[in-house]
């Protein structure tokens, strides 16, 4: 099952806490971190982010190691990349294996690097998940984003549980039927589970504009006021 | 008087294939009406002409005594008018709250801000779904959606009501309370149009039953008038209610008969019982 963040936000301890308050929280995290470029700030900022979200806004541990387990993952083989092949400074550690070297530079910026990933995107994991998604709208409609991106997002957040539920349905289906019982049967059935999903998608949004257009949709979401 | 009527409707697909043939199709104001048909029948596809969405290849469609003309003005007006709820809620609910959702529909007609909090919270509350303005659709069940689905066509104010399958997907429980909910509409003056192919439910609401089979309509009358004619049913590929089904093979197998025609839901079926025991 997909991990539901939005469900994680409608929880959450500071869900009533100003969203205002909260955007402006995370971006003032993610510009300091950004502008300092220092590894301890970003400690400090990672450190932080942290504390707020496992014990102000009382997250379970479960769900926010879940939540940030990809980018870490992707931030490390990023950051395991640029330990090896970047730099030119002084070697420190020759791996002796086709000349592969870490050298002091890439050392200092590997981890630089890594710290500033994680700690932005926990300064961003904060948000998503203490702030219900609608909240974030709103509040970026009041920094007056132009509507139009926030429509296509605000359709799109929509879609994507729509789509990820048709994926498990329809990837559960093909397990079911050994689709992916060795390699090729797995290029085979995701193949096909590519070009079905593209085909449910264009039904499902044609059935969307029958729907909005039933309802007197002309072209532009009307603000409710709460 | 004909609140909704559809006169030698054809409409082809782009391949020249004739999704519906030839349809005539009236509603009562006030009826309750069941589209009764199997699967790919053209339920959907005559629905949505009703409000405009799909125009027909030739044939017209009166809407409360007017030709229904395809420009910009009068199909928002119909679109009042004529509420479509869809089979699948999925496809219908799409703002990120249950408020902002059934808000939709009011806003988009021109609603002040005020007027449209007062149909939404009238309208939740009709549908028994006070208390969850906040909540995003994708966190409910398939019941409660289908009931917030139905409470965005309702804060329009529709005059008429259209149902795709209202009841498929749910739990009896759940398709019960729909239904109820549809019978207290009704009673309150709105007209109303389901298609389904739940023979055993048909009986117990609709008034009046039209069968649709391959585009064409093949039968239509009050629920005695059309499930007596047992051929008719089974042609369209599909049944008797069970109830009626019993009373078949006692009348058929064991010479056992209680009335004339068969009894189509479990109230009249224990009426006539009684009637025959007293006999």
């Amino acid at each position: 099952m997909a991990l539901d963040i939005d469900f994680i936000a409608h929880n959450s301890n500071l869900k009533n806490f100003n969203p205002n308050f909260k955007v402006l929280i995370s971006f003032i995290f993610i510009l300091v971190t950004l502008i300092a470029n220092s590894p301890i700030v970003s400690l400090i900022i990672f450190a932080a982010t942290a504390i707020l979200i496992i014990l102000i806004a009382k997250t379970p541990i479960k769900d926010y190691l879940q939540f940030i387990s990809i980018p870490l993952l992707f931030s490390i083989i990023t950051c395991t990349f640029m330990l090896f092949f970047l730099g030119s400074g002084e070697i420190i550690y020759n791996t002796g294996i086709f000349n592969i070297t870490i050298r002091e530079d890439s050392l200092n910026l590997a981890y630089s690097t890594f710290l500033r990933i994680v700690a932005c995107f926990q300064a961003l994991g904060f948000l998503t998940l203490t702030t219900p998604i609608m909240e974030t709208f709103n509040v970026l409609s009041k920094l007056k984003i132009p509507k139009i991106f926030l429509e296509i997002s605000m359709l799109m957040y929509n879609s994507i549980f729509i789509f990820l539920k048709q994926f498990e349905l329809m990837t559960n289906s093909q397990k079911t039927r050994l689709g992916y019982n060795g390699v090729k049967n797995s290029y085979r059935s995701l193949g096909l589970l590519v070009s079905n999903l593209f085909i449910k998608s264009l039904n499902r949004s044609e059935a969307l504009q029958n729907s909005l257009d039933s309802r007197c949709y002309g072209g532009e979401f009307p603000v409710y006021e709460k | 008087m004909k609140i909704i009527e559809a006169k030698d409707i054809v409409y082809k697909y782009p391949d020249g294939t004739k999704a519906l043939d030839n349809i005539n199709f009236a509603v009562e104001k006030g009826d309750m009406v069941a589209l009764l048909g199997p699967n790919g029948a053209g339920k959907s596809t005559l629905f949505l002409h009703f409000n405009g969405i799909l125009e027909p290849s030739s044939g017209e469609i009166d809407v409360d005594g007017e030709k229904l003309n395809y420009k910009k003005k009068s199909l928002l007006r119909v679109r009042q008018f004529v509420g479509i709820v869809f089979q699948n809620p999925d496809d219908q609910l799409f703002a990120p709250t249950v408020e902002e959702d059934v808000a939709f529909g009011p806003l988009n007609i021109g609603l002040t801000q005020e007027e449209t909090k007062k149909r939404v919270k009238d309208s939740l509350r009709k549908v028994g779904m006070e208390g969850f303005e906040k909540k995003p659709p994708h966190h409910l069940s398939g019941g409660q959606k289908k009931r917030i689905a139905i409470a965005g066509i309702l804060a329009m104010d529709p005059k008429v009501m259209i149902l795709d399958e209202p009841t498929s997907g749910l739990d009896p429980k759940g398709a019960s309370k729909i239904l109820k909910l549809l019978y207290e509409l009704n009673a309150e003056g709105m007209t109303i149009i389901i298609s389904t192919h739940d023979v055993d439910l048909v009986p117990i609401y609709a008034k009046n039953i039209h069968v649709i089979k391959d585009g064409k309509i093949i039968k239509k009358g009050s629920p005695h008038e059309v499930f007596d004619d047992v051929s008719v049913i089974r042609k369209a590929d599909l049944r008797l209610p069970r109830i009626a089904h019993l009373s078949e093979i006692l009348d058929k197998q064991d010479h056992f008969k209680m009335s004339d025609s068969y009894p189509l839901t479990i109230g009249e079926a224990r009426k006539s019982f009684m009637e025959f025991i007293d006999k």
